[in-house]
């Protein structure tokens, strides 16, 4: 994860100031990361949207409570993760979401055909995803899609290096084995 | 290294958490096992197809919805941290409120020229002095010091016509009674302030002659730091209360917030903030109210602004204006 560590210390100060300019330069600076992260963790765009949202609602309101323990990058992901847990319990039922509709912008000028095989991974991707626990997807995401080094991980969930490494150790078992009784590695490929 | 430690070095390589010499042990131990060899290949495999699935974007949409939110989110808190007020403290604000009410109308009271009712009545001073009246036919151009008016009697003036400041900053007043008279003087003196107010409360009668009026104090007040005399701001108050036609309420309220913003002032605005029916002359006393709050923020001002800003019911340029006071004022 890029560090900006004084530059985000600076945008706090602001946002604890009641600065709305800080504010919107800090959610520059991270919403496409947290929501790459609340999209992977809910699987539904929409709802990542509202997560994504309700983290920089709780950092204006929180912002004062931010200690410096863990970077602030940090902080914004472990808010992210807790609101992404707390949004799961409550949806739990209906987290059922076909991938299908999960409305992921396409990109400009993308073809018909890439658009279906860039659907059919993110599917089996997804799918595959949805069958870890919370806790592992939180560790193999952070890992994985935002390159964060373990000890980064460990401050943002509030856990030690060796539980983010029995995390992630797990979660990639559980997909090995998803991926080897049902779809090819290739049909995701 | 043994094979039961390949997966989490493996898992470490791929992490981009392996030092050196880990990586140098795995691929020594890759080199001479089969069977760890196809594990890292799955393993990789795995990794390469989580790369694979696409990362959501921020569309301008959302995040125009997201930095919207996030006004609100500031908008909110502001509006929160202005409402501490608790039950027990509530009896006491209003009590102090009433009195401060009580002291408002008293120092206006005190400044009109007289108090019997409610609209300024034109009175001539401390001593009852006579319009004067000229030779038929002459002009009379003085000072005021050397006109003596007597407004008491409510004349009625006509063809009232007003010349802007010289370089010695004195205004003219022109009108008929019985014959053309001209008076000249500088408008915060006693006497042509009184005839202002006089000629803007009492004798305009329709729409254009008070704009002429209010017009005429607008462009000498017009430095946002004078102080007008009590009688131009009770007629000017008058006028932003009562005037029927909003046009001439919104000069008297842009007048009005010319002026340096005294107590009085404030409460007019206040008052207009309120219950004006026209959207453009709250938008006035917005303005008004939020820069001399910026000055020195007071509670009602704050509590009033926060109202219009989430008060759905209002104009959306009023709400709009309302909100973008708050965040400029610092409290």
């Amino acid at each position: 994860m890029e560090s900006k560590g004084s530059d985000d210390l600076e945008l706090l100060e602001r946002i604890r100031r009641g600065d709305t300019g800080g504010a919107g330069e800090l959610f520059e600076r991270y919403a496409p990361a947290l929501l790459r992260f609340t999209d992977r963790m809910l699987s539904d765009r929409a709802s990542a949207e509202e997560v994504t949202q309700e983290v920089f609602v709780k950092v204006i309101s929180r912002a004062h409570q931010y200690d410096g323990r863990a970077g602030v990058a940090s902080w914004l992901f472990a808010i992210a993760a807790n609101a992404c847990r707390d949004r799961r319990r409550r949806d739990r039922r209906a987290m059922v979401v076909p991938l299908e509709a999960v409305a992921e912008p396409r990109a400009r000028g993308e073809g018909i055909e890439s658009t279906i095989a860039s659907r059919q991974r993110r599917q089996a991707v997804r799918q595959a995803l949805s069958e870890l626990s919370d806790e592992q997807r939180e560790a193999l995401v952070l890992a994985r899609y935002h390159g964060m080094p373990y000890a980064e991980i460990a401050d943002t969930l509030g856990i030690s290096v060796g539980a983010v490494k029995t995390r992630i150790f797990r979660a990639v078992e559980t997909l090995k084995a998803h991926f080897s009784e049902g779809e090819s590695w290739t049909a995701a490929t | 290294m043994d094979c039961r430690d390949v997966k989490t070095i493996a898992l470490d390589r791929l992490a981009g958490e392996a030092d050196e010499a880990s990586r140098r042990e795995l691929s020594a131990h890759l080199a001479g096992c089969e069977n760890c060899r196809r594990e890292m290949g799955r393993l990789e495999d795995l990794w390469t197809v989580l790369g694979t699935d696409p990362d959501a974007t921020v569309t301008p949409e959302f995040r125009e919805r997201s930095l919207e939110l996030i006004e609100e989110e500031f908008l909110r808190r502001r509006v929160r941290e202005f409402r501490p007020r608790t039950r027990s403290v509530r009896p006491f604000l209003q009590a102090a409120a009433m009195l401060a009410a009580g002291a408002v109308g008293y120092l206006i009271a005190r400044g009109l020229p007289s108090s019997s009712t409610a609209s300024p009545t034109p009175v001539a001073g401390s001593a009852p002095r006579a319009i004067a009246t000229p030779s038929a036919g002459v002009a009379r151009a003085s000072n005021t010091g050397s006109v003596v008016l007597d407004l008491a009697s409510s004349p009625r003036f006509s063809n009232v016509s007003y010349r802007p400041a010289d370089p010695d900053g004195r205004v003219g007043i022109e009108f008929d009674v019985t014959t053309r008279q001209t008076v000249v003087g500088r408008p915060e003196e006693p006497e042509v302030a009184r005839l202002l107010a006089y000629l803007l409360s009492r004798n305009a009668e329709t729409a254009g002659e008070k704009s002429r009026a209010i017009a005429l104090v607008s462009e000498h007040y017009g430095t946002g730091s004078a102080t007008a005399s009590p009688e131009i701001v009770a007629a000017l108050s008058a006028t932003l209360r009562k005037d029927p036609n909003p046009g001439v309420r919104k000069k008297a309220a842009d007048a009005l917030a010319s002026f340096a913003i005294t107590p009085e002032i404030r409460t007019v605005f206040l008052a207009a903030l309120v219950s004006d029916k026209n959207p453009a002359v709250r938008l006035v006393a917005v303005d008004a109210l939020a820069a001399a709050a910026k000055q020195s923020p007071d509670a009602a001002t704050i509590a009033s602004l926060r109202e219009k800003a989430v008060d759905p019911q209002e104009n959306g340029f009023v709400r709009a204006k309302a909100a973008s006071a708050l965040k400029a004022i610092s409290f």
